[in-house]
């Protein structure tokens, strides 16, 4: 066990309603949770109580506890890329790579090694060319990377994510699905996402949130039912077969799932309508 | 509003972001501009509004040269939406940031009631923008750009941070823009969920125009493919479904996707049947 929330609820201040409700999660290395639900379900709520970024709220009321393996509190244990991610560049280096070394820097690593994992870290997120510039002359998505390459420079035990893809174009989106889906089998992942191409993709496990209660928490394939599907985005394809087998097209196959995950099998089913 | 631009080009001191960019946008029509991080699309937009002036060539707002005028005066012109929306929030209430640029740009509030609606945020007026979730200060952010009732209006990645419902909210508001003649132009990486709102599309490489025209136009195109791979983009999902399903046309959304095969279905049921009847005969 990497982290574990027991019965864990917080609000804000005492006048708000509560973020997050009696959240029991365990994360494990070698496994990846995505998190999904509406904006303002309490998913950057959950991963700043992952990343143990909360104290910084002082009207804050909290009850239950969260429980950390021990190393996992300690520099490099635990990284983070916020949905405001913009705010977590430091602009105190002039140049991409030193601002991506900089954090390891601070961890007390020898020379060789911060220049090894920071070249490591922008060749993953693929930003080499990014190198020399200067992070304030950046475009939206560069900042984005830049940020993520940073949180993997730290190497991690457990890397938290908060709506990793927001500012990336879609090649960028889906490469770096495929960075995670390889990471995953080393570290924890914790994602608040709501791309569903990303989820089917790195997610072994999906909790859905609703108004800061966990509604929903399996694999992807096995949550997906008509109170849940308003929460979570469903991939075109199963948009499709669900529509269509919810209107109880005449030309669907009876055995057609309601909510079928595999492009394939979705095209399968459609091509009863041709 | 007319927008033109002629032979833009335009340089940071450290990096040259747009390349001779020629394109003309219709009045009323929806644009998208997508390509790959870093191709310049929210470069074109700065342009658009002013903030920026290019380096070469004229961007023009029907006849003004952008050139001749301040940012506020072409504030009058043109709203436009930043790509991080706490750049452009800074009212103490939400109400205040709707009715700002309504007022002081535009001297008349008379959109503001109608995007507070359309973007479901009545029950945050009297909030502070800065205290609300991401997807809440974008719809702040977008809606106060709206409200300036501007003929142009210019959105930095509007979806991104959405979840479905906003978007769908999001929707209602392009199609609200549209129907008051509005010409809006669109930065996004989201062709999944825009597509159907589109006229004409600008596909951006490295600060170059790869494609300027219209949307259908594209998908007839043979090399839609590369063109879109060229750019960052994934080619949409239910244009790939609607050519695996062989669909007689490109569909843009799910709905019409199922709608084409049933016609489909009906259609070709129909011939069957009259080939039947004349076999009979
Ligand atoms: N202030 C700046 N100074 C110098 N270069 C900049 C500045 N802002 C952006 N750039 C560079 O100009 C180019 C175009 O940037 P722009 O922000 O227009 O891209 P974009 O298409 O909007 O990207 P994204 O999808 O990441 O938002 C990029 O190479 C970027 O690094
Ligand atoms: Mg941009």
């Amino acid at each position: 066990m990497l982290i574990s929330f027991k019965d864990f609820s917080f609000a804000y201040s005492e006048d708000l309603a509560p973020a997050l409700k009696h959240i029991n999660l365990e994360i494990n290395e070698g496994k990846s949770v995505v998190v999904s639900g509406l904006s303002g379900a309490g998913k950057s709520t959950l991963c700043l109580a992952a990343a143990d970024s909360l104290s910084s709220y002082p009207a804050a009321v909290a009850s239950g506890e969260i429980l950390r393996r021990r190393d996992s509190g300690s520099i490099g244990g635990t990284a983070i890329v916020m949905q405001n991610f913009y705010a977590q560049i430091t602009y105190l280096r002039s140049t991409v790579f030193e601002e991506v070394a900089f954090s390891c820097e601070n961890n007390g690593l020898p020379r060789d090694e911060i220049i090894r994992r920071a070249g490591e870290a922008l060749e993953k997120i693929g930003i080499e060319h990014l190198a020399d510039r200067n992070p304030l002359e950046l475009s939206g998505g560069e900042k984005q990377k830049v940020v993520l390459a940073t949180a993997l420079a730290m190497k991690p035990t457990l890397l938290i994510l908060d709506e990793p893809i927001s500012q990336l174009d879609p090649e960028s989106a889906a490469h770096l699905a495929d960075v995670l889906a390889e990471l995953k089998k080393e570290i924890a992942l914790l994602i608040a996402e709501n791309d569903p191409y990303l989820t089917l993709k790195v997610a072994d496990r999906v909790v859905v949130l609703s108004e800061g209660e966990v509604i929903a928490d399996g694999a992807f394939g096995r949550i997906l039912e008509p109170g849940i599907e308003e929460h979570v985005e469903l991939p075109a394809w199963t948009r499709c077969v669900s529509e269509a087998v919810k209107e109880k097209h005449p030309d669907m196959e009876d055995s057609t799932k309601r909510y079928e995950l595999s492009y394939k099998s979705a095209i399968a089913a459609l091509r009863g309508i041709r | 509003m007319k927008i033109v631009y002629d032979g833009v080009s335009f340089s940071y001191p450290s990096k040259t972001a747009l390349k001779n960019v020629s394109c003309e946008i219709s009045p009323g029509s929806v644009a998208l501009v997508v390509g790959h991080n870093g191709s310049g699309k929210s470069t074109f937009l700065k342009l658009m509004n002013g903030i920026l002036k290019p380096t070469q060539g004229d961007v023009r707002l029907e006849d003004v040269n952008t050139r001749d005028k301040r940012v506020s005066e072409l504030a009058r012109y043109c709203a436009l939406s930043f790509q991080n929306p706490d750049d452009q929030l800074f009212a103490s209430t939400v109400m205040k940031e709707l009715r700002f640029g309504s007022e002081n740009i535009m001297g008349d509030g008379s959109l503001v009631d109608a995007v507070s609606g359309i973007l479901h945020l009545e029950d945050y007026l009297q909030m502070n923008p800065l205290s609300l979730t991401y997807a809440l200060r974008r719809l702040v952010a977008i809606g106060g750009s709206m409200a300036m009732d501007t003929p142009i209006l210019a959105l930095d990645e509007p979806t991104s941070g959405l979840s479905q419902r906003e978007k769908a909210y999001l929707g209602s508001l392009i199609s609200h823009s549209k129907s008051l003649k509005k010409t809006v132009v669109i930065v996004t990486h989201d062709l999944n969920f825009l597509l159907p709102f589109a006229d004409d599309i600008l596909m951006l490489s490295h600060g170059e125009v790869r494609y300027f025209g219209g949307r259908d136009n594209l998908f007839d195109r043979n090399d839609v493919r590369q063109l879109m791979a060229g750019c960052g983009v994934r080619y949409p999902i239910y244009a790939r479904m609607s050519a695996t399903l062989g669909a007689g046309k490109y569909c843009y959304e799910g709905k019409e996707l199922i709608d084409e095969l049933i016609k489909r279905k009906a259609g070709a049921a129909q011939r069957t049947n009259g080939q039947h009847q004349l076999e009979g005969a």
